[in-house]
């Protein structure tokens, strides 16, 4: 390896030519956490449910969701998939663009870290408001609808953006499988450089992923301020009661997604 | 004769909380339920709003005759929109404002246009003192005016009967007298009430009728004079002697 | 489609045998990042206003990129930085062929895990009441003592859940450390997976072997759970 001088000057220089490519990196991200917000609100619905099949069946897909390494997760849809359809339907999946498999990971993970994440704020909702709604004329589902899912959308609000960005930032593994994305143009722009300006490169990713990052916590910040209508006032009282809000959710911060 | 109840039971577990619990009230009546704690008397409360569903009994309300233990979404409907519940800790939708509090009943429980449930929401506020805090959120609100608000959506859906659950025992000292006033000004003006509480001295001024209940049956009732001043039952007298004052003597509080 | 079962029973025990690199290059990561990741916390919560920001900026910086970067990075960057400072030193050392990719690997990974460590100590710091101070200095304990006889322990117990997160999500996270050619689970088993095409198999297997070890790790912080939070009394049956 020469010992060329590291070049601030590049940094910024890459950075236009990467940008073009957010884009895809933004596709996958916002496609995953939509499809995977669904699957959430199954899931997390599952879970609440007293049926013990499907709260066996919603708290297995959890636990092994979170036992699997991102990557292996990847890397078995992105080459098992392809051979599981070709052989079940005849399916040839080869023409499948890559993104779709990288969506279909990260909607599974998603998915499973989210639910937890939505059936907790479900929960940190005080059964007393149900009973108040139902008390004063509300069928059960508008009780649910009306009264109880809006808070709890609140309080899931800041857990939603810690698995946002969490999301986001796996999303970078989408370049392993050759997705041409940010991280995916920066490979090609340090192999036209025959390896050289590995640094700067992949200095100017991480600015990149680095700004997103606090733009996303800025834009859930403001979200919840304009949301909570002195809600969280009460929420605050009512967590400072031990027990009310799992003990995760008190740190503010999802270190599980 | 407006509401018969007949052989009310519930268990938790193996625990018996209500064993046969009977009552009945008439319009304008104003019921208080006393007992110590763990008595069963929230659970009775509860029960007949269906916010826990009893083993066995049957409610008979305004004609209509249900099963407590196996009454249909129906059912459980119709007596919710002719009852109405003050809950001990308010519940008040912490997302809604005072006026949105009020008004969700009638325009989404009832079908009503909004325009007229913000005219009978309005009615309600001022009726309980707080038309002024119409806008504020329940955390914007003292305990007291929460409370008010609490009955202010009760009253607002001009039901058949109030059910008050221990509606002061949340608040403090310095408090309780603002919602205690209201509820005896209802009270004066004809509403129907049940009230499970601890405030003795609202039993004896406003209750048309007392029921002393503990360890899940009535053990006795009659007008709040009898009960106060010449109670028949041990356990009766035991618990008066205790939550009254230390200088009480039977009748003291009629003097 | 037929699994080739053979083939996948012959190369689970190859990738089980990447399970040691895989735990200790976790464990190691623990550990160093541990001392750092208590300072950072503190730091945070009773630093000057300079160190406040340094240490959220550090903190905001790790959390808010994508850890294939920072492998990408490092693994460019340590080994130039390492071979000036050797030649600065004038010892004739070839840097690039005598520092095993294990060892970057750990600098990697305490580098994060400092991180996120450092935020689950600060939560856990914040949830412990101010009276216990104020009670410990009432009897007489200085400050540093009644940090470590009681606000250390108790929220020790209430990080542990969070340490638990940290330390899976480190074993799942090690999984890319064969960008840095490192022979741990997901390196062998991505070898045999190109070897034979028998890609299924292969990452099924690799799965499999992520299973086992998150969850004897996570067993394992559920013990630690009981005994150490036995003074929450009516918490644990």
């Amino acid at each position: 390896m020469d010992t060329r001088a590291f070049d601030p000057a590049m940094i910024v220089a890459v950075i236009p030519d990467l940008l073009r490519f957010l884009d895809v990196t933004l596709l996958v991200a916002i496609t995953s956490i939509v499809l995977g917000s669904l699957g959430g609100i199954a899931l997390a619905w599952m879970k609440l449910s007293k049926k013990r099949v499907l709260f066996a069946i919603a708290e297995a897909y959890i636990y092994i969701m979170r036992c699997t390494p991102s990557i292996v997760l990847l890397f078995i849809v992105f080459y098992g998939l392809p051979e599981l359809l070709f052989s079940f339907f005849g399916f040839n999946a080869n023409t499948v663009h890559r993104a779709v498999f990288a969506i279909l990971t990260f909607t599974l993970l998603f998915s499973a870290y989210i639910s937890e994440v939505f059936r907790a704020a479900y929960l940190a909702v005080p059964k007393g408001q149900y009973e108040a709604a139902v008390s004063i004329g509300l069928s059960p589902w508008q009780a649910v609808f009306r009264v109880v899912l809006p808070q709890a959308a609140v309080i899931a609000l800041p857990n939603f953006g810690n698995a946002t960005i969490n999301l986001m930032k796996e999303g970078a593994l989408a370049y392993t499988i050759g997705l041409i994305d940010l991280i995916g143009q920066g490979s090609l722009i340090i192999a036209q450089n025959f390896g050289a300006y590995g640094i700067e490169t992949y200095t100017a990713c991480m600015l990149i992923y680095w700004i997103l990052t606090l733009l996303i916590e800025q834009a859930f910040a403001r979200l919840e301020r304009r949301l909570d209508k002195g809600q969280s006032f009460a929420v605050r009282d009512a967590a400072k009661k031990p027990g009310f809000l799992p003990n995760w959710m008190k740190g503010g911060e999802a270190h599980g997604a | 004769m407006l509401m018969q109840i007949r052989g009310v039971r519930k268990s938790f577990g193996d625990h018996e909380v209500l064993r046969d619990v009977n009552m009945e009230l008439d319009r304008g009546d104003v019921i208080t339920i006393l007992g110590p704690s763990g008595s069963g008397k929230t659970t009775f409360l509860r029960c007949l709003n269906f916010l826990e569903q009893a083993d066995g009994g049957t409610m008979e309300l305004a004609g209509d005759k249900i099963n407590l233990a196996s009454a249909s979404k129906k059912e459980i409907a119709s007596v919710r929109k002719k009852t109405a519940f003050v809950f001990q800790n308010y519940n008040l939708f912490a997302n809604k404002t005072a006026l949105e509090n009020v008004t969700l009943g009638l325009t989404a429980g009832r079908g009503m246009d909004k325009a007229k449930a913000e005219e009978i929401g309005r009615k309600a506020l001022e009726k309980v003192g707080l038309l002024e805090r119409a806008g504020y959120y329940p955390a914007q609100l003292s305990g007291g005016q929460q409370q008010r608000v609490g009955i202010a959506r009760a009253v607002a859906a001009a039901p058949d009967v109030i059910l008050f659950d221990e509606p002061t025992s949340a608040l403090d000292p310095e408090l309780v007298g603002e919602v205690l006033a209201v509820m005896k000004q209802l009270a004066e003006e004809g509403v129907t009430m049940i009230v499970v509480t601890h405030e003795m001295k609202f039993a004896r001024d406003v209750a048309t009728h007392v029921i002393f209940m503990a360890d899940g049956v009535v053990v006795e009732e009659g007008s709040s004079e009898e009960i106060f001043t010449r109670p028949k039952e041990e356990r009766t007298k035991r618990f008066l002697k205790r939550v009254l004052p230390e200088d009480y003597e039977e009748g003291a509080l009629f003097i | 489609m037929e699994l080739d079962y053979e083939f996948m029973q012959k190369t689970f025990f190859e990738v089980w045998q990447g399970a040691g690199v895989t735990l200790s290059l976790t464990a190691l990561s623990l550990l160093i990042a541990t001392a750092p990741a208590f300072y950072l916390a503190v730091l945070r919560l009773r630093g000057s206003t300079a160190s406040r920001s340094i240490a959220r900026l550090y903190v905001s910086f790790v959390r808010g990129t994508p850890i294939i970067l920072q492998i990408l990075l490092l693994y460019s960057l340590l080994p130039s930085i390492l071979n000036v400072l050797v030649k600065a030193a004038g010892l004739d050392f070839n840097i690039f062929e005598s520092v095993s990719p294990f060892w970057y690997a750990v600098v990697v990974f305490s580098l994060n895990t400092t991180a996120l460590l450092a935020e689950v100590f600060r939560s856990a710091l914040l949830a412990i009441p101010k009276g216990q101070l104020e009670a410990g200095l009432s009897i007489g304990l200085s400050e540093l003592t009644t940090y470590v006889r009681v606000i250390i322990p108790q929220a020790l117990v209430v990080a542990l859940p969070n340490i638990c997160n940290v330390t899976v999500n480190l074993i799942k996270g090690t999984s890319l450390a064969f960008l840095m050619t490192v022979k741990d689970v997901m390196a062998i088993g991505k070898v045999s997976a190109s070897y034979g095409y028998n890609y299924i198999e292969a990452y099924v297997d690799v799965f499999v072997v992520y299973l086992v070890l998150c969850s004897i790790v996570q067993v394992l912080y559920r013990f630690a759970e009981l005994r150490l939070g036995a003074f929450r009394g009516n918490d644990w049956n």
